[in-house]
């Protein structure tokens, strides 16, 4: 039985841990370290859930678990999070990737929303999930997901105005 | 959706990372399994020995339970004490009909005592049911001891002669 636990469980995350880990520096803002603390400790409550959501949507309840812990995490003062008026890590005229640099433009950008518009955004443009999905991961209702994640596109058409260049 | 939403969808997308399931990511993972496990053990047996301990706190606390449910003004009940040692017949009082032993404190019933002799005081240790041996202490006896001698006592018509006084007392 528990050779079979794990059988199913290493095969999910081997193959899950990737998106996971995106999914979470999003949620955090780009903090990968706290990113991966994040993944871990929603695998490991997966865990022992196992039994239970295997066979029904075990990714589901993981983006749930970390949704809600990431938001949780955001509270705790120790984790340094605290919003600035100008965004760090502003990529200078001797950065050698663009897309590390908007990368690091995009997390930072994410990093000055709020936690519940911040996963609203990520869940709804990122995962493109569907807004009754986005509201269960978020724990509220349809209307107040949409508006989390209206409020949040908005402020980050605000602060990316001056470097997002549109499309074509 | 509008082209910044469509250009956000791809920033996020794009910046997407590859990043393998390794050895130490897996290691990690199931060392934290471990821990959580010994946790969760940790929390339910600490909560078992809460229950257990505040069941038994109530158990003790509850009224009617223990030695609280006898009540204070019940007489006690008689004693059970050692075996009795064999009557023997004194000289002048006939034998009785076997009496209970009376080995409680202060606990003289009328008619366990005999006429003519004194209740003995309680001293602490069970007292055996006043026996119609002569004794030093029992002046009021009706009759003294009768005098030790090697000759075979002329034996009263009504008792044994093995089982006289005077072998009981002369020891």
């Amino acid at each position: 039985m528990e050779r079979f636990r794990a059988d199913g469980f290493d095969e999910f995350v081997a193959g899950r841990w990737s998106a996971l880990l995106h999914v979470a520096r999003l949620l955090t803002g780009g903090d990968r370290q706290r990113a991966e603390d994040l993944v871990q400790e929603a695998l490991v409550k997966l865990w022992f859930a196992w039994p239970k959501v295997a066979e029904q949507a075990p990714e589901a309840y993981v983006r749930q678990v970390l949704v809600r812990m990431a938001a949780r995490s955001a509270r705790r003062r120790w984790w340094g999070e605290r919003p600035v008026g100008e965004l760090p890590d502003r990529p200078g005229p001797g950065d050698v990737s663009a897309a590390v640099a908007e990368r690091s433009r995009l997390e930072a950008a994410l990093a000055l929303l709020p936690p519940r518009q911040r996963a609203a955004v990520v869940l709804r443009y990122c995962e493109d999930l569907p807004e009754s999905q986005v509201a269960q991961a978020l724990g509220c209702p349809v209307g107040t997901a949409r508006s989390h994640a209206s409020r949040g596109v908005a402020r980050l058409r605000q602060i990316l105005s001056d470097s997002v260049r549109p499309v074509g | 959706m509008d082209d910044f939403e469509r250009e956000l969808t791809r920033m996020m997308r794009d910046s997407r990372q590859p990043a393998p399931f390794g050895p130490g990511h897996r290691a990690r993972l199931y060392q934290g399994i471990r821990v959580r496990r010994r946790s969760r053990v940790l929390w339910r047996a600490g909560g078992s020995a809460l229950a257990v301990a505040g069941l038994s706190v109530g158990l003790a606390l509850l009224p009617g339970t223990g030695s609280r449910s006898l009540p204070a003004d019940r007489p006690p009940l008689p004693a059970t004490s050692p075996t009795p040692p064999p009557r023997s017949p004194g000289p002048t009082s006939a034998p009785s009909p076997s009496l209970p032993p009376t080995g409680t404190a202060g606990t003289t019933y009328p008619g366990t005592t005999y006429p003519g002799t004194t209740a003995p005081e309680y001293d602490g240790t069970p007292t055996f049911p006043p026996s119609d041996t002569p004794d030093a202490s029992m002046p009021a006896t009706t009759a003294p001891p009768p005098p030790v001698s090697t000759e075979p006592p002329v034996a009263p018509p009504s008792t044994e002669p093995d089982r006289s006084p005077s072998m009981t007392a002369g020891g």
